[in-house]
């Protein structure tokens, strides 16, 4: 399926939920289609710990769904994050791997492992139980509440094509994007955060 | 293997870390902190998580300091000079504050020679990223411990705290 429509689905659906994308296309990606500033960590040049940062968000916040965005290129840096997840086993943590075959970052590099990797089984074999892959929007649109609603720790691969064009970076600098996301945390229930909390007259 | 002495050390930074506000440790050993990381994981004030990379304990921290936890990711030496990348690019570039525990391998004392990088590099290298370190080299030292946290928090960056061998070890 087309990368964008992929997104585009999956910021249509996942209106509610706290969402990490890691560096390159994901983030670049959510942020063109969705102009979000508040419930998006944009963890640019995460080099595959986008999913275990949103796994320490989880634990904290275990009424939140929270959804990482891994590229197939990170899970192939760290494919032991499933297991520290699965020891975790944290029921609000989604986790989707983008395997497109390509480093989206950097030109849409090839890279050389996309032909040799079979993702979700090695979701399986680190004891993952709810795996999910997904290579049609249809089959997206269908499965999608399935991983996302019923509570449990869940994994998917998304197969999509490269974006094949280059996008800028969300235009917000770090502390930015740590307040904005912070505070939204806070505004919305969830824990005190930063040691001086805003009380807006 | 622990002696009573390195129990007594492991307990006493175990029980600062609770009193400070920590409440999420990662960890990946290293020989001279499994009596501490056995402790951390046996103590209910504790959420001890076991990872397989120390870049995943500043990765998992991380995140976990957006959901108002205190965190502290303790590791080997060897292991903090692998998180270069991952602090920087993370904790500097957001600002967010974490606490990192590390054994101070190579100093004087250390008789593992294949410790000598660290030795040489460990300590230039967290200067090289201006990191703010402190040394936790006596018993007395280890309530520094709940100064490094706060001072974290304060300065919204990392800091570190390095135990001597002795100190684990109760000689000092």
């Amino acid at each position: 399926m087309r990368f964008e429509d992929c997104f585009r689905l999956l910021a249509g659906r996942l209106k509610d939920d706290i969402i990490v994308t890691s560096a390159g296309n994901c983030s670049e990606l959510w942020w063109e289609i969705t102009g979000e500033t508040e419930r998006v960590f944009y963890l640019e040049a995460s080099m595959s710990l986008a999913s275990l940062f949103a796994a320490g968000i989880a634990i904290g916040a275990p009424e939140r769904t929270v959804v990482a965005f891994s590229g197939d290129g990170a899970f192939c840096m760290n494919p032991g994050m499933l297991l520290v997840e699965r020891q975790l086993a944290l029921p609000n943590l989604k986790h989707f791997v983008i395997s497109n075959g390509v480093y989206g970052s950097t030109n849409d590099l090839g890279h050389p492992f996309a032909e040799l990797m079979d993702y979700a089984a090695v979701a399986k074999a680190a004891g993952v139980e709810r795996v999910y892959e997904f290579s049609t929007l249809e089959g997206l649109g269908q499965g999608l509440d399935d991983m996302i609603k019923v509570p449990g720790h869940a994994f998917a691969v998304l197969h999509v094509d490269p974006l094949g064009r280059h996008l800028p970076s969300p235009p917000l600098d770090g502390p930015e994007v740590k307040f904005r996301f912070g505070r939204y945390l806070e505004r919305t229930g969830g824990a005190p955060i930063f040691d001086a909390p805003l009380r807006p007259k | 293997m622990s002696s009573p002495s390195a129990d007594t050390v492991a307990r006493r930074i175990v029980d600062v870390s609770a009193e400070c506000g920590i409440s999420l440790v990662a960890s990946l050993p290293d020989g001279w902190i499994t009596s501490l990381i056995s402790q951390y994981a046996g103590d209910a004030r504790f959420r001890h998580v076991a990872v397989n990379r120390e870049e995943s304990a500043i990765g998992l921290c991380s995140g976990a300091f957006f959901s108002g936890i205190g965190t502290f990711a303790l590791m080997g030496a060897s292991g903090f000079l692998t998180c270069i990348y991952a602090i920087t690019k993370i904790n500097y570039t957001y600002q967010i504050p974490l606490l990192i525990g590390i054994t101070l391998r190579g100093r004087p004392g250390d008789r593992a020679k294949f410790h000598r990088s660290n030795g040489l590099y460990l300590e230039p290298v967290i200067a090289a990223i201006d990191m703010p370190f402190i040394p936790i080299e006596r018993s007395e030292d280890i309530a520094e411990l709940a100064t490094a946290y706060r001072h974290s928090r304060v300065m919204s960056r990392p800091v570190v705290v390095g135990f001597t061998r002795a100190v684990l070890r109760g000689e000092a």
